[in-house]
């Protein structure tokens, strides 16, 4: 299956890239077959995610499933955020093939990793 | 920039072929008129592509392509010799086409010696020498290589089979793949005494789908497509004649054209290697810089993974390849980089460019900035990249 347009826009204009200095809750998440990673910093106040900032190294799935994960908490309650499921992801860049869905699987991974830091504090 | 992978049609061979996909379309086995133009058309071919590599015509096998010729090449000595010996020697940086045929023979009871090629790509010969047992029938080591286009010693390895034949090893032949180097760099099977070598002819400005096999007067193999009695019973099935006139006519227009070609790609590739250095930093290019071919240049870029550099300079236009590849979550990044020694990040983070004779200063400036903008761009979001900076 061929990349899709948004998916391929994703990887030329990257949202949300880079850290957040401010950042509330980080995660970070390794894809431990393949080393893939993806790093997520959002800045969460009274149950709303204000901003969200993602690193990512490894293969495009995973490249553009952080950027479009960014893309989508931003602005987002974190209810929604927890709510959100891996295929939301994936319909996010465009769809993905079943073999290369690993990625949006480590987003989501990240994600609940950055969310359970929350509400452990 | 992606040549390596293939090459357009030239014109000139497109003008040749044109007829026998028109008017001249007869089965070169038909013994009528038209059959009979085909087969002149064949035989002319055969002289052609025997004249690129200073083969005899009735020593040269057409086939579907490189993959097959690899497949006829060691299938059909292996299944010749293995009364004598089951062990075949061969480099750890085959092209999948001979490493995958091995990996099926060594699953039915063969064993394969693999040999290291170390940080320059290359085969040492005197592991090549320490590698052969009396049960060794076949060695089969590229010419070139695909993916960092390193030059084999074949020569050497030519000379060390013969030796060994002569001192009574009788059933050892040796195989080269050089689909990567024919019309790239001159090749002499007299020179490198070789008893099989397998060519493309989509690599060398020719269409895709058609290839041949050298095979030496007197070698033993055994045919793997049976059922006709085309190519002297080597490899049945009806010739695909304009495919060959083509292939025959970009092996003519090779060798006139061979010392102006490998200038041109040369120049261009060392202009391209120059300003990719002095642009970029933390690179690591791959292979042995003065014994490659002179249109390849492979190189690493720390911190990103080639993948999404691949995305992003076909989006503005520039075709490269990588040699790694991502599947269910496990990534086999390239068995020819890894074989270098390089780490895992570099593995991945190789990409191949390759040049050819149409390619022009221009195309090597639009490249350039197409990849410094790309790196850039991933780097920025690599974690790998902030982790370097901060320590
Ligand atoms: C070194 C080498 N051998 C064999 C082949 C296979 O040739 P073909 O595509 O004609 O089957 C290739 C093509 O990529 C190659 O680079």
């Amino acid at each position: 299956m061929p990349y899709s347009d948004i998916f391929k826009d994703h990887l030329a204009n990257p949202r949300n890239a880079g850290e957040l200095p401010d950042a509330n809750a980080i995660a970070e998440e390794t894809n431990p077959v393949c080393g893939d990673r993806l790093r997520l910093s959002l800045r969460i106040k009274d149950e709303r995610i204000e901003a969200g900032r993602f690193l990512a190294y490894g293969c495009a799935p995973t490249l553009a499933c952080g950027s479009a994960l960014a893309e989508m908490l931003e602005g987002s309650t974190v209810e929604e955020a927890r709510a959100l499921t891996r295929q939301e992801v994936i319909d996010a860049i465009g769809g993905l093939s079943s073999r290369k869905q690993h990625a949006a699987a480590l987003a989501i991974e990240a994600l609940r990793k950055a969310l359970d830091e929350v509400a452990d504090r | 920039m992606d040549h390596s992978a293939t090459t357009p049609i030239d014109s000139r061979v497109v003008d040749a072929m044109m007829p026998y996909l028109t008017q001249r379309f007869g089965n070169a086995s038909s013994i009528h008129q038209f059959g009979q133009e085909a087969r002149a058309a064949v035989d002319k071919a055969r002289r052609q592509i025997a004249s690129l590599i200073s083969a005899r015509a009735n020593e040269i096998v057409f086939t579907s392509g490189g993959t097959e010729a690899n497949n006829l090449a060691i299938r059909g000595v292996c299944e010749a010799a293995q009364a004598h010996g089951r062990h075949i020697i061969t480099s750890a940086i085959e092209h999948p086409s001979v490493r995958g045929v091995l990996e099926y023979l060594e699953k039915n009871g063969w064993t394969i010696t693999r040999l290291p090629v170390y940080d320059g790509g290359v085969v040492r010969i005197e592991d090549v020498r320490a590698a052969i047992r009396d049960d060794t029938v076949l060695i089969s080591v590229m010419m070139a290589n695909n993916e960092i286009g390193t030059i084999q010693p074949v020569k050497e390895i030519g000379a060390l089979v013969r030796a060994t034949r002569e001192s009574g090893q009788k059933h050892l032949s040796f195989h080269t793949d050089a689909v990567q180097a024919s019309g790239r760099i001159p090749i002499d099977v007299e020179h490198v005494r070789c008893d099989l070598l397998s060519l493309s002819a989509h690599k060398m400005y020719a269409p895709k789908g058609t290839g041949a096999l050298f095979i030496r007067r007197g070698v033993r193999l055994f045919p793997q497509q049976i059922g006709g009695h085309q190519e002297r019973e080597r490899r049945a099935g009806t010739e695909s004649v304009p495919n060959i006139v083509a292939f025959g006519k970009a092996a003519e227009l090779a060798r006139e054209e061979m010392d102006q070609r490998q200038e041109q790609t040369e120049r261009l590739r060392d202009r391209f290697e120059e300003k990719v250095q002095s642009r970029i930093d933390d690179i690591v290019f791959n292979g042995d810089r003065r014994r490659r071919l002179s249109n390849v240049s492979n190189i690493s870029f720390r911190f990103i993974e080639g993948e999404g550099l691949l995305i992003h300079l076909d989006m503005q236009g520039v075709a490269v390849s990588t040699g790694s590849a991502c599947s269910s979550g496990t990534l086999e990044p390239s068995p020819v980089i890894k074989a270098l020694g390089r780490d895992e990040e570099l593995a991945r983070g190789a990409i191949r460019f390759s040049f050819g004779k149409d390619n022009t200063d221009e195309d090597v400036d639009v490249a350039v900035e197409a990849v410094a903008r790309a790196v850039e761009s991933l780097r920025s979001i690599s974690p790998l990249a902030r982790e370097s900076l901060s320590t």
